[in-house]
């Protein structure tokens, strides 16, 4: 395989809230390859976004704070270079998809206006050639009638068609990554399908690494190529799709696929694993999935179990990770 | 997904005109607007029909007749040619004072609200502006500059921003926040374009309410700093007019001395704030009845 195009290493994120300080992010290491798509799994409050976030330079600090870690991008240390560095990366080298494309666009400029002044920015084009070029976008993420929506407004365009107006903006500049932040979560299942595939379409064209962070099994199923799947802050198992949907080597990770509903499944109710996510406050001491695992032993309650290979390119943060893998457990 | 799809009707931009119809619409529009064009007018053409007010006539302290309708001072001088002389003072002062207000103010609270670690600063600083006692402030400062209207736009607008700041501020603080602002961040955008492109059109609407409310505190504060000696002794001002009553004692007795100037500034001052209102409402989509 080539070398990783995007690699975040050890990465720790810390916010702080009154007296408290919460760990929203610990030890992550990602690497993102040119043209797969990488999927980050996990419920609300894993830390998939906070680690998104600090990927593409948007964390608020203060309240938060990267207590270690790096980003390499093109052997570029983005969380150490210079500003100019920093925004020059971003749009041409990461950019990313909002998960809410209304407010993630300028409610008083007309679309047309937004991804041309992008153009006009950092590419230096006329006005009328990035108008033109703006309308060749909105066609190439498959707007209807683009010539003529072009100076249409946020607020015009319905849900599914405003989140292609944002992948048209962050495609503009030819990224080498994209980080697509839960883009169909606001969006009904249908076009949920459609901007799925416009996103695989445009990887597959321009080669990007697809960084697709989510909570939706099935779309990780669908489009996915490997898998890290983060609880409380921390990444509990990593794989390839096929492998990890077929034998899961986390307690967790066999829940989520448990509790995911499947018309070939026929049970009256859906499965649901006992619990609730642990604050990242307070945190339990050993592994913080121990309260909720149907596996947990003494130990898991002592020590927490480090992110260790079970098998080529499977690795799992379990004590008894060797018996989920091979389902003894 | 290729078939050309209608587009909506609502997609007419709205026009300039129509936003002003809809400002005109209600009688609060349209009357503080009429006194704000009649008040510009006249500080801008009146003194082209009536003699700047000097010397000494014959006529002394006569009550408002129809030779002189708001009356004569004890010099004979025509009270309604000073209030005409002294619209154009008193809004030249108040509009460049709001001016430097604004300016001033809208630069620091876009400062405040966008970069983190000059807020504190752009605070503190505001806070303390507005907890000073601004009228003796501005007094020692025109007493030692040396009063003219120079001197009295400068102070006046210098000490008249904190409000401005607070409001551009608290305000963009709301407009930083939204998600379109991580969206350029995230596109590489520069803080200046962000704030120049994306902050400042979102919080325009106030500050024209802001010029409005600003120069209407700001031609009271002319008025007060003249009334106390400290205007231009050279140009009329509305302040000035009633300087003279009070030097000359006559300020209880020759009643129209002192009541037509203050209208002037009561009427000013009023239709400037309701204006300030009325835009605000007529910008408001969340008010049916706007």
């Amino acid at each position: 395989m080539t070398a990783p195009i995007l690699r975040v290493a050890d990465l720790t994120v810390e916010f702080t809230t009154g007296e408290d300080t919460v760990r929203a992010v610990s030890d992550v290491n990602l690497e993102v390859y040119p043209g797969r798509t990488l999927a980050v799994l996990g419920e609300s409050g894993s830390g998939k976004s906070v680690t998104a976030q600090t990927v593409m330079g948007l964390l608020d600090t203060p309240p938060g704070r990267i207590v270690a870690g790096s980003v390499v991008f093109d052997g570029t240390d983005l969380l150490k270079a210079k500003e100019k560095v920093r925004r020059q990366v971003n749009g041409e080298g990461v950019a990313m998809v909002f998960q809410d494309a209304l407010s993630a666009l300028n409610p008083v400029y007309t679309v047309g206006h937004q991804i041309g002044e992008l153009l006009r920015v950092r590419r230096g084009m006329s006005r009328a050639a990035a108008r033109k070029r703006a309308i060749e976008l909105m066609e190439r993420v498959r707007i209807p009638a683009a010539a003529r929506r072009v100076d249409d407004y946020p607020h015009q365009f319905s849900g599914g068609m405003r989140q292609r107006i944002m992948i048209a903006l962050a495609v503009a500049l030819n990224p080498r990554v994209l980080i697509a932040d839960e883009p169909t979560t606001a969006l009904d299942v249908t076009v949920q399908a459609q901007i799925m595939e416009l996103l695989t379409d445009l990887q597959r064209e321009n080669g990007m690494g697809l960084v697709l962070i989510t909570h939706d099994l099935g779309v990780v199923a669908e489009v996915a190529d490997d898998v890290a799947v983060m609880y409380a802050g921390r990444i509990v198992e990593r794989g390839t799709v096929q492998e990890l949907f077929a034998s899961a080597a986390h307690p967790y990770t066999k829940g989520l696929l448990r509790s995911m509903p499947r018309p070939d499944r026929e049970a009256d109710e859906l499965w649901a694993i006992p619990g609730a996510p642990p604050s990242l406050v307070r945190l339990p001491p050993g592994c913080a999935f121990q309260p909720r695992c149907d596996v947990a032993v003494e130990l898991c309650s002592v020590q927490r179990p480090e992110l260790t290979a079970v098998a080529a390119g499977r690795s799992s943060a379990c004590h008894r990770r060797e018996e989920v893998f091979h389902g003894r457990a | 997904m290729s078939a050309p799809t209608e587009t909506p009707a609502a997609a007419v931009k709205p026009s300039p005109m129509s936003s002003l119809k809809r400002f005109v619409a209600k009688p609060s529009g349209a009357l503080s607007l009429a006194a704000l064009v009649v008040f510009a007018l006249t500080g801008l053409i009146g003194p082209l029909f009536v003699d700047k007010p000097g010397g000494l006539g014959t006529d002394i302290l006569q009550p408002p007749s129809a030779e002189h309708w708001f009356g004569t001072d004890d010099l004979g001088q025509d009270v309604l040619a000073q209030v005409i002389w002294g619209t154009r003072i008193s809004l030249t002062v108040g509009v460049a004072a709001s001016a430097i207000a604004i300016v001033i103010g809208t630069a620091l609270g876009l400062l405040g609200a966008y970069v983190k670690r000059a807020d504190t600063w752009v605070t503190m600083v505001t806070d303390l502006m507005l907890s000073l006692p601004l009228l003796p402030l501005m007094i020692i400062v025109t007493a030692m500059v040396g009063p003219s209207v120079t001197t009295l736009t400068f102070v006046i607008g210098l000490f008249s921003w904190p409000e401005v700041t607070r409001l551009i501020r608290s305000n963009g603080m709301v407009v930083v926040a939204m998600p379109y602002i991580d969206g350029a961040r995230a596109l590489g955008a520069t803080g200046w374009r962000i704030v120049t492109r994306d902050v400042l059109p979102a919080v325009v609407p106030l500050i024209v309410v802001s010029v409005l409310l600003t120069a209407a505190k700001a031609v009271i504060s002319e008025a007060g700093l003249s009334f106390l000696g400290l205007g231009d002794p050279d140009s009329w001002s509305w302040g000035r007019i009633m300087l003279n009553a009070q030097r000359s004692g006559v300020i209880s007795t020759a009643w129209w001395q002192t009541l037509f100037p203050s209208l002037a500034i009561l009427l000013l001052v009023l239709s400037a704030t309701v204006a300030g209102v009325r835009f605000n409402d007529s910008r408001d989509p969340r008010l049916k009845d706007r």
